[in-house]
């Protein structure tokens, strides 16, 4: 099996995951055809109404009524595409959703247009300013401090901070974000208790961009501090581990600084799978976090996700889970490739 | 290198050794006596009435828990109630045949602050036609008031509560402690609607007494409150009954929500649930995981490659927006939820990773030698293999219980979760719709939220010892 059979056999797992995934998706937000029912004695009810309001209908008799009244449900039913099994449904829906055919959503969320490339546009922006922003500051802040305890390893410094780490990592944004908001912003009052900017918004955009930046804080800290303990303590045991092994200590035993022996060989030993974690987190980051953004109600696109679960709109879910979908696998993806490259493991596969 | 750790009673006694671990072990066994002791605090009688609202109507509503007292150096009003029995009853008839029936009922109220409000429940049962009633209400500092004159129009067993307090629709119990109070030289408030008459009744005489913010409670004077009803009946066997309910500020050890359940309940009910939910599905996803990855490594090419890819696929797929999905279209109980995540999990990381330790074990020495004197392949899996697995199987145990409580709980969180049981996601989830985050009912999502994050941390805590026993550079020296 060569490096390409490999590259090529993960390529169409992926795909058969996409598909799968997409599919079962399409599936449950219809609620397995179950939404076509309900729209259909929607339809019924608002034709009978209608009819019941017109003087040619009320001089029929009650054959002839019936008729009518199944005629123009049948058309309806036909315009709207309720008529076509659920099976065939559900395929062209996937289909579509592969193919990037987003459509129409079923609410405007607050955009004023019902396009969904124009409401995930929106709401994109507002996800990354959290998240990738607070992913990025996790990570730096971790990565510092993992280095740090490495160093210091088995000092009161280390200790405290790695159980500080392992307590925080296991516990959700959140659950962080109950406690700060009563804590910052009920008790303290520092902090605002939610939203993206005050109501009504200032005017002038320095002050507008300080607004902002308020409202950001607590969400931003919350997050930070509910996702660096896992960035800490992984570096600190991936360098405390590379430390001991042989090329270090030559590196050692040949005299060179400790500090030296730090950068140039431990630090650049441990930097790959650092690099990996925090490149993936960043891509997780653009999903947004469904339960955080309502506690903090920041109206990004796990709030939206949420929103369009709650109203049964099966065309924004669906189009969210494909974004999501593509980004993940087009990530694995380029990982697979980076180490196939990297890995000789792998590369030796083609000799 | 030291010899490896095998089997469970091993991992166990090396992860007691680290101080971690040990924390840990405590940790739970802390939750472990709550979950013991529940049946006989809060018997499951009481979980099942959680989602009846009728049942909560003795309690406060949104009550602080009774230990703030500590915190604000006075003594808070506590819940008082007078029941059927505890009302004195005087009955005499009169000439004009009618039956004059006098209920009284007394209580001291020794307390720094008002009651949050008070309820007067009438039991009438009556032959030919209503009761007429009349409720007088005297204070320990001689002042009175005649609160109601009216009928009783319920019958009983069903319950009549008497228009006494602010909130009541039929007569207007405020009119009368205004012009009560302005008798004794109160200053006049804008609107009667904002007469509180749980404040004003209870109020040292003075000027600011109509005014909640101004008003002072008594100070206790030895003697007591009196409420007296005065009923006059048609027929002889004609009865009425009085219970009476002063609600406190402050309720119980966890306070109240707005129903006026107990919070405490619903807390230690919680330990349970959440400690059964996450060991349960954390139990079974690891170890059919391990199993799998074990079986796959061991055995097949074949069966190999398919649980790889199947481990794969469900690493991608999001477990939460699913569960979300599903909850939002059927009503879930915490069994169906147990089944859907334990469904998604079936294979997973842990597949992976049992895998790739299976397939390095398989080729040593101790599992060569099995080999060759004749060992079954099932006896070489699971009496030599799969227990080396164990330390690791131990700390993804640990550390995937804390991730299956959240999962419950940011489900149960969003309303979604199981309809009947209190969860400490689904209290959280209440009071975060209820606007406890910004009207400062801390008690009502905080306390759960500890809990939650006590019973985590107790499983962080053990994983991290595990994780000291597969990697010794970990080790305190």
């Amino acid at each position: 099996m060569g490096f390409w059979t490999y590259l090529g056999k993960r390529a169409l797992f992926l795909i058969i995951t996409l598909i799968l995934a997409t599919y079962m998706v399409v599936v449950i937000a219809n609620q397995g055809g179950a939404i076509d029912q309900i729209l259909i004695t929607e339809i019924r009810i608002a034709v009978r109404q209608e009819l019941e309001g017109e003087i040619f209908y009320q001089r029929l008799n009650a054959t002839e009524r019936t008729r009518v009244y199944e005629e123009r449900v049948a058309e309806l039913v036909h315009v709207r595409g309720l008529d076509q099994p659920f099976i065939a449904k559900s395929f062209r829906q996937t289909w579509d959703a592969l193919t990037l055919n987003l459509g129409q959503a079923t609410f405007t969320y607050g955009t004023g247009s019902f396009k969904l490339t124009t409401i995930i546009g929106e709401r994109l922006p507002r996800t990354v300013l959290l998240f990738t922003t607070s992913t990025i500051l996790s990570a730096a802040v971790g990565v510092w401090l993992g280095l740090r305890m490495a160093r210091k390893a088995l000092s009161a410094f280390d200790r405290g901070l790695t159980v500080l780490s392992i307590t925080t990592l296991v516990i959700p944004s959140w659950v962080f974000g109950i406690f700060f908001i009563l804590a910052f912003s009920f008790a303290l009052r520092i902090f605002p208790s939610g939203g993206m900017v005050s109501a009504p918004a200032p005017r002038e955009p320095v002050a507008l961009f300080l607004d902002q930046l308020w409202h950001l804080s607590l969400p931003l800290l919350t997050v930070t501090f509910s996702t660096f303990g896992g960035w800490s303590y992984t570096t600190r045991n991936l360098v405390l581990q590379i430390m001991d092994e042989d090329f270090v200590n030559v590196a050692r035993s040949k005299g060179l600084s400790e500090k030296r022996v730090l950068h140039r060989y431990v630090l650049r030993a441990a930097s790959p799978p650092i690099v990996t974690g925090i490149v993936l987190a960043i891509v997780a980051s653009w999903t947004g976090a469904i339960v955080t953004e309502l506690v903090f109600s920041w109206p990004g696109l796990g709030l939206l996700f949420f929103e369009a679960i709650l109203s049964a709109d099966a065309s924004t879910i669906i189009a969210l889970t494909i974004i999501f979908a593509y980004l993940f696998v087009l990530t694995i993806f380029v990982l697979d490739l980076v180490y196939g490259f990297l890995d000789p493991r792998i590369r030796a596969l083609g000799r | 290198m030291a010899a490896p750790i095998v089997g469970t009673r091993a991992a166990i006694r090396e992860a007691l050794r680290t101080k971690s671990g040990l924390f840990g072990f405590g940790m739970l066994g802390v939750i472990v006596g709550v979950v013991i002791i529940i049946p006989f605090i809060a018997p499951y009688d009481i979980v099942r009435a959680w989602g009846d609202v009728a049942a909560w109507t003795d309690n406060p509503r949104n009550a602080a828990p009774d230990w703030i007292d500590a915190f604000t150096d006075r003594k808070q009003s506590r819940n008082i109630i007078l029941n059927w029995d505890d009302f004195s009853k005087g009955e005499s008839n009169t000439s004009q045949d009618l039956k004059i029936i006098i209920l009284q009922g007394r209580w001291e109220f020794k307390y720094a602050t008002f009651p949050s409000d008070y309820r007067l429940q009438i039991r009438a049962n009556w032959a030919s036609s209503p009761i007429q009633v009349t409720v007088d209400w005297k204070r320990p500092d001689g002042e009175s008031v005649r609160m109601f004159e009216g009928l009783v129009t319920r019958q009983a067993p069903s319950i009549d509560v008497l228009p006494l307090s602010a909130d009541s629709q039929r007569n207007d119990p405020q009119a009368r402690v205004r012009n009560w109070a302005l008798s004794l030289g109160a200053d006049d408030i804008d609107s009667v609607r904002d007469v509180k008459p749980h404040v004003t009744l209870f109020a040292e005489v003075g000027a600011g007494m109509l005014d909640p913010n101004r008003a002072r409670v008594l100070p206790y004077i030895t003697g007591r409150y009196s409420l007296t009803v005065t009923a006059i009946a048609r027929n002889t066997t004609d009865t009425v009954d009085a219970r009476f309910t002063s609600y406190g500020e402050v309720y119980g050890l966890a306070g109240t929500d707005h129903l006026g359940r107990d919070l405490f309940v619903g807390l230690i009910w919680g330990a349970p649930v959440a400690l059964a939910f996450g060991t349960a599905a954390a139990g079974i996803t690891v170890f059919s995981q391990v199993i799998l990855g074990a079986l796959g490594a061991y055995y097949g090419r074949r069966s190999d490659e398919i649980i790889q890819r199947a481990a794969d696929f469900f690493i991608i797929i999001p477990v939460l927006p699913i569960l979300i999905l599903i909850g939002q279209l059927y009503e879930v109980t915490i069994v169906a939820i147990l089944f859907i995540v334990v469904l998604f999990n079936i294979v997973g990381g842990t597949t992976k990773v049992v895998r790739s330790i299976t397939l390095q074990v398989r080729e040593e020495l101790y599992v060569e030698a099995a080999r060759s004197y004749g060992a079954s392949r099932r006896r070489i899996l699971f009496r030599y293999i799969i227990p080396r697995t164990m330390p690791y199987t131990f700390a993804l145990l640990s550390l995937s219980v804390p991730s299956f409580i959240f999962l419950e709980a940011s489900l149960s969180f969003l309303g979604l979760g199981d309809p009947v049981i209190p969860t400490w996601g689904a209290i959280m989830g209440d009071a975060s719709r209820n606007g406890a985050l910004y009207n400062g009912l801390w008690w009502w999502i905080a306390l759960p939220a500890s809990g939650i994050v006590f019973t985590t941390i107790a499983f962080a805590f053990l994983g991290y010892s595990f994780d000291k026993v597969l990697n010794p550079r970990l080790r305190e020296e």
